[in-house]
């Protein structure tokens, strides 16, 4: 296995989902090569920094205003 | 757009709907389109689409799933109307290596914990702006994947995208992102 092979089939190995005869393969590869032992370690910080990001934020205030004046105005026309 | 998990609370009202709901459609907006101003529109347009069902609703959860593929939509159907919008390449992520497979220059561990990322302000706005940057066909499944956490089912529900063509572009993206991030991130050991 090369380490673009790696790469190519690196999702299924962090998601768990990869062959067992692939992972023993893909693991060979990492003890013997270590920029692919760095390779994954920051392909999975990529992941997990993604997860880190707040899902929500504070809107700025005039943005706010304006979203809020406009919901009130939608909720009170007829049909609305 | 709260959780599956989240009781039904008080009758949803158009005030309500604001209050719970506006930051975080907000927020996937602006991080799919990549400016205020865009998800601002985006915001517009799917508050006034969930005011206008609000009596269909039977409680918070249906609303929350609801929203997150009515965000998606608008904010793609924005993009696509979009005027002045960049044509971004997506160079594929994975040129980056020599003929013989091997990779095309040195790789460098990162100072961070995959297991207990913590992030700081500035570690925050790079990563932002990173996703902001980032081709919009690997966009929008990270978006929805490693920041929003949906499952991949029911990200390729939402995109009209098929499960394996889902995981081909997640992979496709974070490869992308760690490229993106790898300067930043390897600076830091030093």
């Amino acid at each position: 296995m090369t380490c673009q092979q790696m790469v190519e089939i690196l999702c299924d190995y962090v998601d768990g989902s990869m062959p067992e005869a692939t992972r023993a393969e893909l693991e060979a590869h990492l003890g013997d090569c270590p920029p692919c032992v760095n390779y994954v370690q920051s392909y999975k910080a990529t992941a997990a920094l993604g997860r880190a990001l707040p899902k929500c934020c504070e809107m700025p205030p005039e943005l706010e205003a304006r979203l809020r004046a406009f919901v009130t105005s939608a909720a009170e026309q007829p049909g609305a | 757009m709260a959780d599956d998990s989240t009781p039904t609370g008080p009758p949803l009202t158009a005030d309500r709907i604001f209050r719970e709901h506006a930051p975080r459609i907000f927020q996937l907006a602006k991080r799919m389109l990549g400016n205020d101003a865009d998800a601002e529109d985006v915001t517009q347009d799917v508050l006034v689409q969930v005011i206008r069902k609000l009596d269909t609703f039977r409680g918070d959860a249906a609303v929350g799933t609801w929203l997150h593929r009515v965000t998606v939509n608008a904010a793609l159907t924005h993009r696509q109307k979009r005027a002045t919008r960049q044509a971004r390449e997506a160079n594929d992520p994975m040129d980056r290596f020599l003929e013989d497979g091997h990779h095309a220059g040195p790789v460098h561990s990162w100072g961070v914990d995959p297991e207990r990322p913590v992030l700081e302000a500035e570690q925050h706005e790079r990563i932002e702006a990173a996703v902001a940057k980032m081709p919009e066909s690997y966009r929008d499944v990270y978006v929805l994947a490693d920041i929003e956490q949906l499952p991949n089912a029911e990200i390729a529900g939402i995109l009209g995208l098929s499960v394996a063509a889902v995981k081909s572009r997640l992979h496709r993206g974070r490869v992308w992102m760690r490229d993106e991030l790898a300067p930043y991130f390897e600076e830091k050991l030093a």
